[in-house]
């Protein structure tokens, strides 16, 4: 290829841009709407996703003592329980303490605790565990070993609620990860169609181009530009679009997150290259190669 | 043309079938240099499906086509860029790309070769002068009568020099002064050098000129003959019938002589 040659197929890729600029603005937007509904849906499941790791992250499991166990066995269950996989924090709450949180949970109510004359309350420790660790596995295996404990009157952490939360949202990802997939697929299929029929739009001009002698490359190279950057623009677009319903959800659901910027640089990249093969693969069947 | 003659287009003993019910059938012709031919024949003759053979946009099933270096068995697709850059080829419907000017359209047979600026300039100065559209040159197509559009595309095609160019009915569109205009021009690219293979279904058109006239019928070559008609063709061939009018060919001594 010769430079000059080059040359001419720049200005031939920007002088298509300009001339096709109306069935080029359409073709951006339908794939930027299409784009919309794929990044709404990630949207969405990133803002599931966190909702659901922030719950499981105030997880706490509680070992309740036995009433009137030694401080030294106490505090050896406590270091047991740090050396306890998983276990990220252990807090010693005193059955005083455990008295003066029931009383500010009740609230008005609290006159109730004052028929009680002894605190019936045990002292207990309170585990943090680590995120990778918040699992019914885990828990379970744990909860049933340290119940075993000299000292140790019960564990508990909700068991019921965590185990029914956890199928819950293991079956939100199934159908999250499905629904995904359609929607991505349905998005591919629309750009790399979108694409198609402007390429078929300038059959006549590919034809002529063809019969002056112009080469594959020479053909080719503007219409993948141009399908990059519908790529490109309409996914620029899209995330526009969701920034503005972004906006617009905050009111109602302060808290709703964004995507992260990284997230959008992959995203915009991604378009660029379905857009530009979605091109090349019609120019495929077009120029007979 | 006193030069040495030098076949610069050649076909051997084509076929070419299209379709259930239409076949090229053995088809040999030889063009040389600098030399001017009609490819004449009734519509459906075959004359689009023979000019599309020789400038390579389809393939015959037996025999073969040569233009310059080009030889269609051993035709890769990456030449045929190569092969339309030293052709012209023009047609009935024109073939312009209507949102750019003529010096675009015209500029682009050249850009593909990769030419510099400076001297597409001069050339397609040179050219549209010549074709008399200079002063149309930042014109679009649609703007442009029939006959100028095809003197565009007759610029486009000669832009790079070729040593021939091939024109598949280009008056068919034209009203008789356009027609006569745009054979003037041709001859005169002709009178430069350049070989001239047009086609055309109006006998009446060209039986005046004293070219060599190949007559194509039902895909087959029933005459190839320099001659000035008197009378109607198809009295000199006797009749439309191929078996007839090949029997007559043997009389008139036509194609075989060139061949080596
Ligand atoms: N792609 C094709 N498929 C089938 N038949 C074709 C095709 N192209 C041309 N033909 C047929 O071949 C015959 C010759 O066509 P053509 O070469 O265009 O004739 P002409 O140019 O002499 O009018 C016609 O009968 C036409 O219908
Ligand atoms: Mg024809």
């Amino acid at each position: 290829m010769k430079p000059g040659e080059l040359r001419y197929i720049w200005h031939e890729s920007t002088g298509m841009l300009w001339r096709r600029k109306v069935p080029n603005l359409i073709s951006v937007i339908i794939m930027a709407l299409s784009l919309l509904i794929l990044i709404t849906f990630l949207a969405v499941t990133l803002n599931i996703a966190s909702l659901i790791e922030k719950t499981s992250e105030e997880l706490r499991v509680y070992v309740y003592l036995d009433d009137g166990v030694s401080g030294e066995l106490s505090r050896d269950i406590q270091i047991r329980l740090m050396s306890e996989q998983g276990v990220d924090e252990v807090a010693y709450i005193s059955k005083e303490e455990a008295l003066e949180d029931f009383r500010e949970t009740l609230g008005e109510n609290s006159e109730l605790l004052n028929a009680v004359e002894q605190n019936p309350l045990p002292d207990s420790y309170r585990i943090r565990m680590k995120q990778e660790y918040i699992r019914s596995g885990v828990l379970e295996a744990m909860a049933g070993r340290v119940g075993q404990w000299e000292g140790v009157e019960e564990v508990v952490y909700g068991r019921k609620w965590f185990e029914r939360g956890e199928k819950l949202v293991r079956s939100f990802y199934m159908i999250d990860l499905v629904l995904g997939l359609i929607v991505f697929l349905s998005v591919v299929f629309v750009i790399s169609n979108t694409v198609r029929l402007t390429i078929l739009g300038s059959s006549r001009t590919i034809e002529i181009l063809k019969l002056v002698g112009a080469t594959n490359t020479y053909i080719q190279i503007p219409f993948i530009l141009e399908g990059a950057l519908q790529g490109v623009v309409s996914s620029l677009l899209a995330i526009g679009m969701l920034a503005i319903i972004h906006r617009f959800t905050l009111q109602y659901l302060p808290g709703v997150a964004f995507i992260r910027v990284d997230a959008i640089a992959v995203f915009v990249v991604l378009c660029a290259v379905i857009g530009a093969l979605g091109s090349m693969a019609a120019l495929r069947r077009f120029l007979k190669m | 043309m006193n030069q040495e003659k030098r076949i610069i287009a050649g076909v051997y003993h084509v076929s070419r079938g299209l379709g259930k019910h239409f076949s090229l059938e053995d088809i040999n012709l030889q063009v040389a240099n600098g030399e001017f031919v009609f490819l004449v024949g009734p519509s459906g003759a075959g004359k689009s499906t023979l000019l599309k053979l020789m400038y390579m946009d389809d393939f015959p099933d037996k025999g073969q086509v040569v233009v310059g270096q080009f030889v269609s068995t051993r035709m890769k697709r990456k030449s045929i860029p190569d092969l339309r850059r030293k052709i012209g080829i023009i047609f009935q419907d024109f073939r312009l790309l209507e949102d750019r000017t003529v010096f675009e359209n015209v500029a682009l047979a050249m850009k593909v070769t990769g030419a510099g600026m400076p001297e597409i300039k001069k050339q397609i100065t040179d050219i549209l002068t010549r074709v008399g559209l200079y002063h149309k040159r930042y014109d679009y197509p649609p703007a442009l009568s029939g006959g100028e559009q095809q003197r565009v595309a007759i610029a486009r095609a000669v832009a790079n020099r070729p040593a021939i160019l091939f024109a598949d009915e280009p008056t068919g569109n034209l009203d008789p002064v356009a027609t006569k205009n745009i054979l003037e021009l041709l001859f005169k690219i002709n009178a430069g050098g350049t070989a001239v293979l047009m086609a055309t279904h109006d006998i009446e058109l060209v039986r005046s000129f004293g070219q060599r006239i190949i007559y194509l019928e039902e895909g087959r070559v029933a005459l190839d003959k320099e001659m000035i008609f008197v009378g109607d063709i198809r009295d000199r061939i006797g009749g439309s019938s191929v078996s007839e009018s090949a029997s007559r060919l043997s009389e008139y001594d036509i194609t075989g002589g060139e061949e080596e």
